[in-house]
């Protein structure tokens, strides 16, 4: 078995359907639509808007396919990096502890996305989360993957569970309450552990920090996850803190999504 | 009233547990650190593997499993310092180099299509052994110097049998046809052999030897 496994080889059964990045920024009825939101417009995630239920129904099928993806991007950590060389076996083990995680993940998501009324391969699947995984330092690696992609599972997990508050449906908010407390402790390993590795190189914390904002503006969604109130998914600050974000970070988070936002309706 | 001062025997009439064992300190260390080193390997691989198996239930299931060994190598990692082994890399070794081989020939089939192979290799050949090599170990060595060795390899052997039943089970429902008994077949064949030079995950004498050496007579 090959060391770092390129993602348009991900293994998929015929239900899934992959869509590049490209295709979506190019389809004809505009990203967000071809992203699963049925709206031109931005409004935050609600049972009363009219394609509430659908939207929240794409959204639970990409935190589906995001599962896997994550679940593949933490198994290849556990492969791609020698111990003691270029990682300690405490950071493998973390990433064992996370496979784990991401497997109950895709559990409760496909099992939520049929409670929800949708099915496997309804909505396209787009590489970009394991794209992340690939880095070929795992310190940048940890960084994009832990403390962005699994940042932004914060913000997505919180958002459905005030849905499912709203919706009435006390089984959608369970589940996501649980994924949160799972994704907290993510994003704090991705903390954690660029903390430790980068302890005596300001360089590569640098490298690490800057490798986490190109991932964070990549799924800024054009502005599609922020503080305003009208941000389909809600940066989530008190969960942040929590797994280890300082105000300031989360501060350049959210106005990272503020100025992306203007650039797309500019 | 109880009378507290009427004597009881140390032990209760149904402990029946006994002092010798089988092996001592560094020996102990020695197959502790040989086993650390198999779980890692093998977290590691089923890591490696989920995004080369296209079947969803399969990759979930190397997820799960996943850690499951990973938190082995942490709990035979701890108990190496607890026999005198500071320095616990020292010990995180192969016993041999047809071990190291084996793990080479069990990772080396990454194609899509190969995921009978994946599981073969793990859960008709390694996980067997290694049930066998714990097995041994907790039945052989002292049950009252050596428990700790004892209840880390109880916790570990309830993983492996849930396990291998759940590997053994999705091998079952991957075959469907002759040929893919074949294949199973063969690749565990092959991994058998290395397996048999290597003498087990912790070398010759990995469950014991149970020959009766006889002195011919003249």
């Amino acid at each position: 078995m090959r060391k770092i496994f390129p993602a348009e080889e991900l293994a998929r059964d015929s239900r899934f359907i992959r869509q590049t990045n490209e295709q979506r920024l190019n389809d004809p009825r505009g990203a967000r639509v071809a992203g699963g939101n049925t709206s031109e417009n931005l409004a935050k995630l609600t049972p009363e808007l009219p394609n509430g239920p659908d939207r929240a129904r794409a959204l639970m099928h990409g935190i589906f396919v995001g599962e896997i993806q994550a679940l593949e991007g933490a198994g290849r950590t556990c492969w791609d990096f020698e111990i003691g060389d270029e990682v300690p076996l405490a950071l493998k083990m973390d990433m064992a502890r996370q496979c784990w995680d991401e497997a109950r993940h895709c559990e409760i998501s496909i099992s939520l996305a049929e409670h929800m009324g949708t099915e496997l391969g309804e909505y396209a699947e787009n590489g970009l989360l394991y794209e992340a995984s690939c880095n070929p330092d795992p310190v940048l690696r940890l960084t994009g993957v832990n403390r962005a992609l699994e940042g932004l599972a914060i913000d997505v997990f919180n958002t459905m569970k005030e849905f499912g508050n709203m919706a009435g449906d006390p089984v959608l908010e369970f589940c996501e309450d649980w994924m949160l407390a799972d994704e907290v402790t993510h994003v704090k390993m991705g903390s954690d552990w660029l903390r430790r590795l980068t302890q005596n190189d300001k360089e590569r914390l640098d490298k690490a920090l800057e490798f986490q904002k190109v991932v964070d503006r990549l799924f800024s969604f054009n502005g599609f996850r922020g503080e305003d109130d009208d941000s389909p998914i809600q940066l989530t600050r008190r969960f942040r803190e929590l797994a280890g974000f300082t105000d300031d970070e989360i501060d350049e988070i959210a106005d990272m999504s503020r100025d992306a936002r203007a650039e797309a309706t500019a | 009233m109880t009378d507290i001062k009427r004597p009881r025997e140390p032990f209760a009439p149904w402990d029946r547990r006994s002092l010798p064992g089988l092996f001592d300190v560094d020996e102990t260390a020695r197959r502790v650190g040989h086993y650390k080193w198999v779980e890692i390997k093998l977290f590691e691989a089923l890591g490696g593997w989920v995004a080369t198996i296209p079947e969803l239930d399969v990759k979930m299931r190397l997820g799960t499993h996943c850690y499951h060994h990973a938190w082995h190598a942490d709990l035979f990692d701890k108990r190496l310092p607890e026999l005198r082994e500071m320095k616990t890399e020292r010990l995180t070794v192969p016993p041999n180099e047809h071990m190291v081989e084996f793990i080479e020939a069990m990772t080396e089939p990454e194609a899509g299509h190969m995921t009978i192979e994946k599981l073969v290799g793990v859960y008709r050949v390694l996980i067997p052994h290694k049930i066998a090599a714990y097995t041994y170990h907790r039945n052989g060595t002292s049950e009252i110097t050596d428990m700790p060795t004892i209840r880390i390899l109880d916790f570990i052997l309830q993983d492996e049998f849930n396990d291998w039943r759940e590997g053994e089970m999705l091998i079952q429902s991957m075959i469907e046809s002759p040929e893919e008994v074949e294949r199973a077949m063969v690749h565990q064949t092959k991994l058998e052999k290395i397996m048999l030079a290597a003498g087990g995950i912790a070398g010759p004498g990995s469950i014991g030897d149970p020959y009766v050496e006889v002195v011919e007579q003249n």
